[in-house]
């Protein structure tokens, strides 16, 4: 199937003692490895390794990892990456701790991504024989993992094209300056599994994050999570609403970094054959978040 | 007791000690175009015309460039002043959203300038009061 999802978002921080307070804490990731000037964390319902890469030094993003199915679709992604036109280098088993061969490369929004096959399993926090369904002793808000991240650049129709031929992945929604056939693409939403977005691309400076998301179930623990943050003193950019686009819920918040963050709830199953939401820019504010139905200066401007 | 001056409208704002200018404005009663209020976005720059300030926090080479440190730009949400300041905003103006809030701080920094009348005066300091 290709890939399987967003493996690993790999950050920058200014303050590793802050940023560990807000990932641990508040958001009760799980760490799993320090070394150096790094630290790897895995939520509580994931397997592998690792899903957040802290580095300490600045901000913003540093590369994404996306695991594949099977270690062939890693040279199949190779193929296609190149006959796109990008250069694509391989990377070793240990290059990243715990993660195995693969391959690096810059998209064209200047993003660094990395496929990989292998990732050490150490299992989800409540195994896998008669499981229960949760930690009986959650930290904070308790994201059970990492879901997807929103990315910017200067030509998201590109970048459409782009994961399209090389991913597999289809747009599930767009929005676009029409309906006209050779309308613009200002942002799209995009996947390849009936997850409603794994990856979405908005026009703005390349290679810059917008944010990653972490999954929450619904709207109670959407509610529950702003709560949480007010508790800590974490900045919050917008929400608890609904966005319009996915149909999730949502809360935008800032790490101690100024990185953004959302927790993400809902959205409706995508299909490759369900006909795609297309948003024309009057009703952009109702895309983006459906109650206040106003676009804020700060989604479109804030950026690390 | 720092204050912000605000250029070239003139409001001055009263500062807690520690307290960012971000921070102070806000609880002030004023508002400006604001992001990330922790560093990392690069939109809350204003230019410092006058006076001194430091940041609390680590701020990214990305956010503030090595000329930045110097030219007298100065990252709002994370700058701390150590001396009154005078500020001017990049192609907008302070707006006053809340007059309760900037009636409150207009208050605190009469008394503290009342205060600090008296003490120079009698030369003794607040606890010996």
């Amino acid at each position: 199937m290709g890939v399987m999802r967003l493996g690993y978002a790999h950050v920058r921080v200014t303050d590793m003692a802050e940023a560990k307070d807000h990932y641990a804490n508040t958001l009760g990731l799980y760490e799993t490895l320090s070394e150096g000037n790094k630290t790897y964390y895995k939520a509580w319902d994931e397997w592998d390794h690792h899903s957040i890469v802290l580095e300490e030094g600045g901000v913003g993003l540093v590369k994404y990892g996306w695991k594949v199915q099977y270690s062939s679709d890693i040279d199949e992604i190779e193929k296609k990456a190149k006959a796109f036109g990008v250069t694509v280098e391989r990377m070793s088993k240990g290059d990243n701790p715990e993660i195995g061969d693969g391959i690096r490369f810059t998209t064209p929004s200047d993003h660094v991504f990395e496929v990989y096959h292998e990732a050490t399993c150490v299992g989800t926090e409540v195994g896998t024989h008669n499981p229960d369904a949760f930690p009986r002793h959650l930290v904070g808000v308790g994201v059970p993992a990492l879901d997807h991240s929103l990315i910017t650049a200067e030509d998201p129709g590109l970048m459409d094209r782009f994961l399209s031929d090389v991913f597999g992945f289809y747009a599930t929604e767009r929005v676009q300056t029409s309906l006209d056939s050779d309308a613009d693409i200002i942002a799209t939403w995009m996947t390849n599994s009936t997850q409603i977005h794994q990856l979405a691309v908005l026009a703005g400076p390349q290679g810059k994050l917008h944010h990653f998301a972490f999954r929450l179930g619904e709207w109670s623990e959407v509610g529950r999570a702003a709560d949480l943050f007010s508790m800590d003193d974490v900045p919050i950019d917008v929400g608890p609403t609904r966005h319009g686009i996915t149909r999730g819920q949502t809360v935008y918040f800032f790490d101690p970094s100024g990185n953004r963050n959302e927790v993400f709830a809902g959205g409706y199953l995508a299909y490759p054959d369900r006909p795609m939401h297309v948003w024309t820019p009057e009703a952009l504010g109702k895309g983006v978040f459906y109650h206040s139905r106003e676009l804020n200066d700060a989604f479109t401007s804030v950026l690390t | 007791m720092p204050t912000v001056t605000i250029h070239p409208t003139g409001e001055v704002i009263y500062l807690d000690p520690e307290e960012t200018v971000l921070s102070g404005l806000y609880k002030a009663g004023y508002a400006y175009t604001v992001g990330c209020r922790r560093g990392g976005c690069a939109i809350c720059k204003v230019d410092c015309r006058s006076g001194e300030f430091s940041y609390n926090h680590p701020v990214a080479d990305t956010v503030i460039t090595d000329a930045e440190r110097t030219d007298g730009t100065c990252l709002t949400c994370r700058a701390v002043p150590e001396t009154d300041i005078t500020i001017e905003l990049r192609g907008e103006n302070v707006r006053l959203v809340n007059r309760f809030l900037h009636m409150i701080n207009d208050k605190a920094r009469q008394r503290a300038e009342a205060h600090a009348a008296v003490t120079a005066t009698s030369g003794t300091t607040h606890k010996e009061q």
